[in-house]
């Protein structure tokens, strides 16, 4: 999991997440790009189009992507 | 567990479930037609259809959700179930096969648009009486009235009932998506740790919900903690979806099915969102978990973390079908684990080697005149003991073969006509997986050959005073540490005299051969002997029968053949409960010391003066109650060292062979008669003619395995034991 990066790159700004080469998305990865939306600065995510389905059906759409992409 | 692993395991399931779905609708057709068989077929269908969406086998499933959804309507009970729906949904059981066999394999899809149209025409066919105006074909587009329909609510909406549309969504349930005038209810979802685990995804299940017209109108996830605290492994977030009236419960539950108690549910806007629960030790340092507890219980009461979605609708207060909150425990079924099959045989193999050691230490023992203690029959039963249950764990029942043999007899039906009742019995007989992995085909082969040949066709049975339909009768049975299973039938017998004129036309016996019934009948096994009128792709090119009595061969197994004319015949194939380790005799012959397979054994004797007689230069006939045998001295056949012993002195062991029938093998003397353990010549030497294998004995000496088919069958032919064989046989010992 990419927890270990997240929480290394925590500290500079927003962290920046580039997802746009997701193909599969689950619960876990989920909790992972929330959680760091949420977490110090914040994430900045570039999301792939499952990624985006997957928030949306989730209704997660707009924490997660709001005033990114 | 990888990905490859868990399709594996979805395969496996597959074929589960098909044997499930089988067994119910047999049940259906036998006129058990209560909702627990009807429920045991939908959820068997479900199971393969939630899989394939998961794993993207878009034809598997979209074919079992057109089959699913009229099985739904049968559980619902808006479809009558009659003698054409059952074979209908028979024959989408067998087209469901061949699509799990396509996405297993990589084959070609089976062709389906048929049957497609005829499982929505019996949908249709429902709707057009039931008269709700729910017909697939007609356009209407109102949703099948559910249960709690509100009869306040008609409206009709302009959009046609879309089969592609649905067929698409990725998991698509049993009702067509809400429409405007559905009213709503909500649901809870809180997937717990364990259902992140195992291949299992939670958000396959919330796509689910969204395909049969879930909406999300919040997230829970107040319990999330910051990066630095997070553990990826556990479960934080909870939803709540709005289901539109024509979801039922039970249909919710349906989705849920795979992951019980891994995933919390609660139905209705006054219930509360499950709690959140974390797996130790995390839980117990959490600070999430009090706030959890008092979770929000609807949208609209969300604390500050909580996120809704911009079209979040009211709930209504009570969900239509609130019942069942205390859902029925799930049954209690034995418990079970995979193993990895690798693991199984080291396992075997461990035990085959303790089987060795504790013949040895026996043997020691003896030489130290310690020839009997407690302890040594202690560890011989504790032996025994765990031998029998590592071969319990590979052991199958039988059922799992028998089970494919409807599908066999409707496919015959449809082409030959002819109509065969089938009765099993022993399906719960156990044997090694590898047996029943590869006893298929030549159980499949056995029986398109009695339905082929043996059962006449209806106009036929009749004139003979026989009921229409064939019997075909498929049995199993522990006897003596070996499996016997019976395949009979009561059609017209083998025809002696055509099979004899056949196989004198092929060449295969001279005209004038002496032979007996029973050597007539084991003509059908030869090679290239058919006696087919013409050939068929069911049976009849004149090499099934000869694969069959080789696959049984290789199983280390026997076949033989039971005939009456005008009344039948009865196939016996008798097989070892195990491949791993057998029963033999252990004999003396010069200076060498081998193993004889009981399986072959029908008698030892001593002959008395005169039974015995000479034939030729060098061969000699045993008479054993009027019958002649070939006498075989293993002590030539094998090459042994030392001056061979006369048939007076020695010992003869009656043995039954496939291809050369009965004859007497000359030995110096019988030591013992015990189990051993195979160990295969090929892996460790190689293939040598007249040899089965090898095994250790209690004393550490290796002892050859006699291969009794090919020994006899290559003496009989050639009248007496080649030199050459005999080299090799010496070499390998």
């Amino acid at each position: 999991m990419l927890l270990p990066e997240f929480v290394a790159a925590m500290g500079g700004g927003p962290i920046p997440v580039d997802a746009s080469g997701a193909e599969e998305v689950g619960q876990a990865m989920l909790q992972l790009l929330l959680s760091a939306r949420r977490t110090g600065e914040g994430a900045t995510i570039l999301p792939s189009p499952a990624l985006r389905e997957a928030a949306r059906l989730t209704g997660l759409e707009a924490e997660l992507f709001d005033g990114t992409a | 567990m990888t990905a490859d692993e868990i399709l594996s395991i979805f395969f496996v399931e597959c074929e589960e479930s098909l044997a499930a779905a089988e067994a119910g609708l047999a049940a259906c057709r036998e006129g058990t037609q209560d909702a627990d068989t009807v429920n045991a077929i939908f959820r068997a269908v479900h199971s393969v259809k939630g899989g394939a969406g998961a794993f993207g086998f878009a034809a598997l499933q979209g074919f079992t959700h057109t089959f699913e959804t009229l099985l739904s309507d049968v559980r619902e009970g808006s479809v009558a179930i009659d003698p054409p729906l059952v074979e209908l949904l028979l024959r989408a059981l067998d087209t469901l096969s061949d699509h799990v066999n396509a996405a297993r394999d990589g084959g070609e899809l089976p062709d389906d648009a048929a049957l497609l149209a005829r499982l929505e025409a019996a949908q249709a066919a429902n709707a057009g009486s039931s008269g709700n105006g729910a017909g697939n074909e007609a356009g209407t587009g109102a949703a099948p009235a559910p249960a709690e329909a509100q009869a306040g609510d008609p409206a009709p909406t302009d959009d046609p009932f879309d089969l592609g549309s649905l067929l698409d969504d990725i998991a698509g349930d049993i009702e067509p998506a809400t429409t405007a005038a559905d009213p709503v209810w909500a649901l809870h979802v809180r997937p717990h740790a364990a259902a992140m685990r195992n291949g299992s995804e939670p958000l396959l299940m919330l796509r689910e919900l969204a395909a049969v017209g879930g909406e999300c109108l919040s997230c829970d996830a107040a319990a999330l903690p910051p990066l630095e605290g997070l553990d990826c492994a556990q479960g934080y977030l909870g939803w709540t979806f709005a289901l539109p009236g024509s979801v039922s419960e039970a249909a919710v539950r349906d989705i849920f099915d795979f992951v019980g108690d891994d995933v919390g549910l609660a139905f209705g806007a006054d219930a509360a969102m499950p709690p959140l629960t974390l797996d130790l030790p995390r839980a117990a340092e959490s600070p999430a978990e009090d706030r959890a507890d008092s979770a929000p219980q609807s949208a609209g009461a969300a604390p500050a973390p909580q996120t809704t979605t911009p079209a979040a609708s009211p709930v209504p207060p009570a969900p239509p079908a609130p019942q069942a909150a205390a859902a029925s425990a799930p049954a209690a079924a034995g418990q079970s684990i995979r193993i990895d099959l690798a693991k199984l045989d080291r396992l075997i193999d461990t035990v085959g080697e303790l089987v060795i050691a504790q013949a040895m230490l026996a043997q020691r023992l003896s030489g130290e005149r310690v020839s009997t203690s407690d302890e040594l029959a202690m560890i011989e039963g504790l032996t025994r003991g765990i031998q029998e249950s590592a071969m319990s764990i590979r052991a199958q029942p039988i059922g799992s073969v028998f089970s494919r043999v409807p599908r066999i007899l409707r496919e015959l039906a449809s082409t030959t006509g002819k109509h065969v009742r089938l009765e099993l019995s022993g399906e719960a007989t156990e044997l090694d997986k590898t047996v029943i992995e590869r006893l298929g085909e030549p159980l499949t082969h056995l029986i398109r050959n009695a339905v082929d040949h043996g059962i006449e066709t209806a106009e036929e049975r009749l004139a003979a005073g026989k009921p229409a339909d064939g019997t075909l009768t498929l049995s199993a049975e522990h006897r003596a540490n070996r499996i016997l299973i019976r395949i009979a039938d009561d059609g017209r017998g083998i025809d002696r005299a055509r099979v004899f004129a056949k196989a004198v036309e092929k060449g295969i016996v001279a005209a004038d051969a002496p032979l007996s019934r029973e050597e007539i009948d084991a003509l059908i096994f030869a090679p290239g002997f058919s006696t087919a009128q013409s050939v068929s792709n069911i049976s009849g090119r004149g090499v099934g029968m000869d694969v069959v009595r080789q696959n049984v061969k290789d199983l280390g197994g026997r076949i033989t053949i039971e005939s009456v004319e005008g009344r039948g015949a009865t196939f016996t194939l008798t097989l070892p409960l195990t491949l791993a380790i057998s029963d033999g005799m252990i004999v003396n012959v010069g200076d060498q010391v081998l193993v004889v397979p009981l399986a072959h054994v029908v008698e030892s004797l001593r002959p008395g003066p005169g039974e015995v007689q000479g034939l030729g230069t060098d061969r000699a006939m045993l008479n054993v109650r009027g019958r002649f045998l070939p006498v075989l001295p293993l002590h030539r056949m094998v090459g042994a060292g030392g001056e061979p012993v006369a048939p007076e002195q020695g010992v003869l062991i009656v043995v039954d062979t496939e291809a050369a029938g009965k004859a007497a093998l000359l030995v110096d003397a019988i030591c013992d008669q015990r189990q051993f353990v195979i160990k295969s010549l090929d892996t460790h030497f190689r293939q040598v003619e007249g040899v089965a294998g090898a095994t250790i004995l209690g004393d550490g000496r290796v002892a050859l395995i006699v291969d009794v088919d090919g020994l006899v069958a290559r003496a009989v032919a050639t009248g007496t034991p080649s030199g050459a064989l005999a080299e090799q046989v010496r070499e390998a010992a």
